[in-house]
């Protein structure tokens, strides 16, 4: 029996009505339903603006720029209502009859099934990867045409506007559209099979918090198409520039932000409230696996500082479109200040796209090693050291911006000393190598390339948290390296890692393990390849966001490029390996890895509601080498929410 | 753990910082020191690299040894030992890279006390400090020299051995003033005057880079910074005194260099090249498409650039700054580029 027809029959009930039929279908939740509710929310939002500048008496009432930026409100609502996302909220505010365990909507029967509105945390997990994906590739072909422009100095294929575009639309989908998101899929997958819960705690919620995604990727690449290009004010999109100097694409990425930003705040608050409340039996804060703590102090970071971030975008937006005065100086503005409120999301951001992927790598270490997790309390308790330590660090970025200048040493210390947690962890999973015995497959190849890659970009990190060193290397490509080694050697690393190590688990089939590997070890060479000699660039002076430099730095410049694209080949090994093995790989057994914790306890992919039989957890998760240890036993007690469905 | 097993680890981690230091001092890092100030910033430099390297040697150790030692044979189904940890490592740990990051702090915090420093002991020396006034636009950089008569130069000229106060501002947007030569780096912020110390210690021309993302000329706008002898410097700056306090002559060619026009148009007469603006050297061909005047055209290009925006070329690059050029420079600019170079 194949792992597909396995989904069909046990991993789905059947529909609760038929289907619409004629144009009745045209009424039902879906795709056919969102062309024209799209438009006429975009009706709506002109008439609104045009009567609103009518009344007022301005002139003119038809303004082009006032329009698009209300329509990228009013649209995307237009598309949730269409596919579906308001309608059980809808139903029951008009007092329609609602059926609050209608579960129709609820795991999947076939691909299509992929395309629509789902409430099972598990379809929306992979829709989560998959889209995430799909960003990672095109956010990764931009960076593709950067570096084909930089090969040479001077100017080759792209003029500046469309350059400082490129890496503007990059950056931006690579931190809102990939890593956060990705990681949030993950999540999505593993948390409530982790902690025993037959879901999330708000699986609606969970659905519009993944739909949100696709209209925040595609207005951000719609940006392209706005007239005078996209936004080109870099992803930090500083004021003035960004309030001032920029065409209408500009605010496309600004409601683009709001709409991730909506979409992780949502997710994070469903993470928080299903950890706290829908734990299994016996399922402690200190039974909790670590990706499971990971995933908790992550959701506390997205929710309290998320809207510091869509505050400074309204604030842009509202100096761009309607010349407020929020940053401009000549009006008694303070450019500075967008900074603050940017960096006070934008550096916890950061641990937002790092404290997952610790998560992921301590599973597979311990897995892997066939070890405990070394000092697993103190693993959990430098989450959250790093969570505090987070939100008092800001100001780095800032070193040579011109704010206060006592704030520099203050800044400086708490910089350093969030690299005391930083180590706990990384000493934390070698003593969990030590004496162990390590099984080198795929997951675990990426676990220890991430961790030997996040210890360079760790310690380039000192180099910046340093007041003088930073003030030589701020703002070049020095930074350019120290990112990509933090969230390329870093996130980058642990999203593979865990693609890879839950593959048998979501899709029921098994990865091919050489390609695995190649992939690996292609992903290692180019990237380091590609961005060690960054380092070098920017201590010797190339500035960063720039199409054109001095000819000296040419043959650096041409080598990186080269490795660039080898780096970009790699993609192609990791997606032919995902698509085969999804369609043809071998089918997985229910815990390949060996594994003690709760999702490798049920069938691969696991039943609709998870658990058929409630677990109960009576010991820690990484027992390994403990004879008879336990994390969970199964005593026969059927989930109760299943006797409801049934 | 055995005494050989020690020795292995041990001699792998020594391989492995042996390995990173060759790296760290073979390859030429750093720029060639010319201030007081970047002097100071290489020393915090290798004390982090050192500190860097011991690190990087200590986990690249126990990675390399792991995989060697510990490997499970194909099929093992065995697990490690249940070490849960270790109270007295665990501490080691913490407190170790407390006490590093505590030097790192320290030493950082006296080098930023340093170099923040202005060197203002003898006020009767003419030049200690040197004051200069840094101004930035999309995309240029001026220089004045407030005692020397307000002169201003598009390259930054400063006496060697002299303790120098830039004070660092923009009219438009944020931009970044930095000569990596210097290590001394500073954003130029709209609405306040930033300062930044340099003490020159080697003659030579500098090269002047702005690193904020200041539009689409941000790539081109750089200057140089010529470091030359504290005579040559006063015979220039006095020069450039003198120029100032003559008959008042403005030539339309020198307000397009002051100004920078370069830095983004092409004009012939005056060997600008540069494409992020419209031609300067086919105005007469705008005019006509804009349906003006040529002289009223070019006036109403400079001081509302959105007025008319020549196809092809973005709404809001050309900065609106040059609104508030005095009148006679105004006039002589506009006769200079009408004339095709020729007033």
């Amino acid at each position: 029996m194949t792992g597909a027809a396995y989904v069909e029959e046990q991993h789905a009930p059947a529909p609760s009505s038929s289907p619409p039929s004629g144009w009745h279908r045209l009424l039902a939740p879906g795709w056919l339903r969102v062309p024209w509710m799209m438009l006429l929310f975009f009706g709506i939002g002109i008439g609104i603006t045009c009567l609103v500048r009518w009344l007022e008496g301005w002139d003119p009432i038809w303004d082009g720029q006032v329009i698009t930026t209300v329509s990228l409100v009013t649209v995307p609502i237009g598309f949730l209502a269409g596919i579906g996302g308001f309608d059980y909220w809808v139903r029951y505010a008009i007092g329609s009859p609602t059926r609050p365990e209608d579960h129709s909507g609820h795991g999947a029967r076939s691909w299509r099934d992929y395309f629509r509105i789902n409430t099972d945390h598990k379809v929306i997990g992979i829709q989560y990867l998959v889209t995430t994906i799909f960003f990672f590739v095109v956010g990764g072909l931009l960076a593709m045409f950067m570096r084909a422009e930089l090969a040479q100095p001077g100017m080759q294929y792209v003029d500046n506007q469309a350059f400082n575009s490129l890496f503007s639309v990059h950056a931006a989908l690579m931190i809102f559209l990939f890593v956060i998101p990705a990681f949030a899929g993950i999540g999505n997958y593993v948390i409530p099979l982790m902690i025993g819960a037959p879901d999330m705690a708000f699986p609606r919620l969970n659905a519009l918090s993944y739909w949100l995604l696709p209209v925040a990727g595609f207005m951000m690449l719609a940006s392209f198409l706005a007239p005078g290009g996209a936004f080109a004010a870099g992803w930090t999109g500083y004021a003035t520039l960004a309030s001032t100097h920029q065409p209408i694409g500009a605010v496309f990425f600004n409601m683009s932000v709001q709409w991730a930003g909506a979409s992780s705040i949502m997710t994070a608050l469903n993470f928080l409230v299903t950890i706290i409340t829908m734990r299994a039996p016996g399922m402690t804060f200190w039974r909790m696996p670590l990706l499971v703590w990971a995933n908790f102090t992550t959701s506390l970071l997205v929710v309290i500082a998320t809207p510091f971030i869509a505050g400074s975008q309204f604030f842009v937006m509202f100096d761009h479109v309607m010349h407020t005065h929020f940053f401009d100086f000549s009006a008694g503005g303070y450019p500075l200040g967008y900074q603050h409120i940017f960096w006070f999301y934008s550096h916890p951001a950061v641990y937002i796209m790092m404290l997952p992927g610790f998560g992921i790598a301590s599973e597979v270490i311990s897995v892997m090693a066939r070890k405990p997790i070394f000092g697993y309390r103190l693993m959990a308790l430098s989450l959250l050291a790093i969570l505090v330590l987070g939100f008092s660090v800001w100001a780095h970025h800032m070193f040579v911006a011109g704010m206060a200048p006592w704030l520099r040493v203050p800044m400086m210390v708490t910089s350093l000393i969030i690299a005391v947690p930083t180590g706990i962890k990384v000493f934390s999973w070698l003593a969990t190598l030590w004496e162990g015995r390590i099984h080198l497959e795929t997951p675990m190849l990426f676990a220890l390339g991430f961790i030997s890659m996040f210890v360079i970009g760790g310690l380039s990190g000192i180099y910046l948290a340093a007041v003088p060193i930073d003030i030589h290397v701020s703002d070049t490509y020095f930074v350019v390296a120290h990112i990509h080694y933090v969230l390329f050697g870093g996130s980058l690393f642990t999203i593979f890692a865990g693609i890879y190590f839950w593959f048998p688990k979501m899709t029921g089939r098994m990865y091919d393990e050489r390609l695995g590997k190649l992939h690996f070890w292609l992903t290692f060479i180019g990237f380091n390849l590609t961005f060690f000699p960054m380092h070098y660039l920017g201590i010797q002076g190339m500035p960063r966001r720039v199409a054109d430099y001095v000819p000296r730095f040419a043959d650096l410049n041409l080598f990186i490029s080269i490795a660039s694209f080898g780096l970009g080949a790699s993609t192609l090994v990791f997606l032919y390996n995902m698509v085969k093995s999804w369609r043809f790989g071998p089918v997985a057994e229910a815990n390949p890895w060996h594994s003690l914790t709760l999702e490798w306890q049920v069938s691969s992919p696991p039943p609709v509601f998870n658990f058929d039989e409630l677990p109960q957890v009576v010991g820690n998760p990484y027992e390994y080498g403990v004879p008879g240890a336990r994390h969970a036993v199964f005593n026969g007690d059927r989930a109760p929410e299943l006797e409801e469905v049934r | 753990m055995r005494r050989g097993s020690i020795v292995q680890l041990v001699a792998i981690g020594v391989l492995c910082g042996a390995g990173a230091t060759a790296v760290a001092l073979l390859v030429p890092w750093l720029p060639d020191p010319a201030s007081k100030q970047a002097d100071r910033i290489d020393f915090v430099f290798w004390f982090v690299t050192a500190i860097s390297i011991a690190i990087f040697a200590l986990v690249a150790a126990v990675i390399i040894y792991s995989l060697i030692k510990f490997r499970a044979r194909p099929d093992e189904d065995a697990d490690g030992p249940p070490i849960h940890g270790n109270t007295g490592l665990e501490i080691a740990w913490t407190a170790v890279p407390a006490v590093l990051v505590t030097a790192i702090a320290i030493v950082s915090a006296v080098v930023l006390g340093q170099n923040s420093r202005v060197a203002s002991a003898s006020r009767a020396r003419p030049l200690d400090p040197l004051v200069v006034d840094v101004i930035s636009q999309q995309f240029a950089w001026s220089f004045k020299y407030p005692d020397y008569g307000d002169a201003v130069s598009a390259t930054l000229r400063l006496p060697v051995h002299t303790p120098v106060k830039l004070e660092i501002t923009s009219l438009d947007v944020i931009h970044s003033f930095w000569v990596p030569e210097f290590s001394q780096k500073q954003d130029a912020v709209p609405g306040s005057i930033n300062p930044l110390v340099i003490n020159p210690t080697r003659t030579g021309h500098f090269p002047v880079i702005c690193t904020e993302l200041c539009g689409l000329g941000h790539a081109l706008m750089r200057s140089t910074a010529i470091v030359t002898s504290k005579d040559a410097f006063l015979a220039w700056a006095n020069g450039q005194k003198q120029k100032l306090a003559g008959p008042p002559s403005v030539s339309g060619k020198a307000v397009f260099t002051a100004n920078a026009c370069s830095s983004c148009h092409t004009f012939t007469p005056a060997g600008a090249t540069a494409k992020i603006g419209p031609d300067l050297d086919k105005l007469a061909a705008e005019a006509k498409r804009a349906g003006q005047p040529l002289d009223s055209f070019i006036r109403e290009s400079i001081v509302n650039p959105s007025a008319y925006v020549e196809p092809g070329f973005p709404n809001g690059i050309m900065p609106t700054t040059f609104a508030t050029l005095p009148k006679p420079q105004l006039d002589a600019l506009v006769a200079y580029l009408a004339s095709g170079g020729k007033q």
